[in-house]
């Protein structure tokens, strides 16, 4: 089983959460102000590293809320959960 | 409240666990993060809102139970009238809460089914279908989770020794009966 400690509920199985993508990506101050591909790579553009990832999780079947995690996508060890709005880790 | 069959085709009576549904309980979703919703709650209902985690609070006429940290269920404890559809507990924290933009009120009677099981065999049911570490939630009367049960998303809340409630979507409800049903069936 693997676990997941909800900032919220607690520690439970990671069926209960949805994968939410890439954290911290930040929506362009002007976006009429960007070319396509500047827009392009703020909507589709995603990292995919092999390593510490900041990703965001959703308790989809317990409290629902959102919050943020740091985890290594190489052996999927959890390194760092904090709330939304929380300031991440320093690596 | 509306007049709907009832979720449980065969009866589910054994010595170890037993499970009937309870209707028509009325059952309230109350959203807020205000300080005032709080209170203004606690002054309508006379109880205080658990804002501990999986967690409830009884009084005499209702439970709330805790299901985010700034959501909550509240149901009551006694069966309502089959006559009506309103309930004037609905009515007064409407009127008080979303009216004045504190908070939200749903009625959500309709939404979710009621179901009592009961039984030493309880959890060997959950350990069958649910991911959740019941340990702590055995010990503990009034503690309150949602989880997963067989993939249907369910509200569960320890009432007493060996009695549970579970709140379950009616459109889940029917399959989830019938599941446990073949489950208890095994035990």
């Amino acid at each position: 089983m693997f676990l997941i400690n909800c900032p919220y509920c607690g520690e439970r199985d990671q069926q209960e959460f949805k994968a939410g993508g890439e954290a911290h990506i930040e929506r362009p101050k002007q976006p009429t102000e960007l070319s396509d591909d500047e827009w392009a790579e703020y909507l589709f553009m995603r990292k995919n590293i092999k390593g510490v990832q900041f990703e965001r999780w959703n308790h989809a079947h317990g409290c629902r809320k959102w919050f943020n995690m740091v985890r290594d996508t190489s052996n999927d060890e959890i390194k760092a959960i904090y709330k939304m709005g929380e300031k991440p880790p320093a690596q | 409240m509306l007049n709907y069959n009832s979720v449980i085709k065969n009866e589910i009576k054994q010595e170890s666990i037993s499970v009937k549904e309870i209707s028509p309980v009325i059952k309230i979703n109350l959203r807020g993060k205000k300080r005032e919703f709080l209170t203004n709650v606690g002054k309508n209902l006379n109880m205080i809102l658990p804002t501990e985690a999986n967690t409830s609070t009884t009084s005499d006429k209702l439970t709330a139970i805790w299901l985010s940290p700034d959501e909550w269920m509240i149901i009551s404890n006694e069966l309502a009238s089959k006559d009506t559809n309103k309930s004037d507990l609905y009515e007064m924290l409407f009127n008080s809460i979303s009216k004045t933009n504190l908070g939200a009120v749903i009625d959500v009677t309709d939404q979710f089914v009621q179901l009592e099981l009961k039984g030493e065999n309880v959890y060997e049911i959950f350990s069958a279908g649910s991911p959740f570490n019941f340990n702590e939630f055995k010990e503990k009367k009034g503690s309150t989770t949602q989880t997963v049960l067989n993939h249907v998303d369910v509200i569960l809340h320890h009432k007493d020794e060996n009695i549970l409630n579970l709140f379950v979507r009616r459109s889940f409800a029917e399959h989830l009966c019938s599941w446990i049903e073949d489950c208890a069936s095994r035990l």
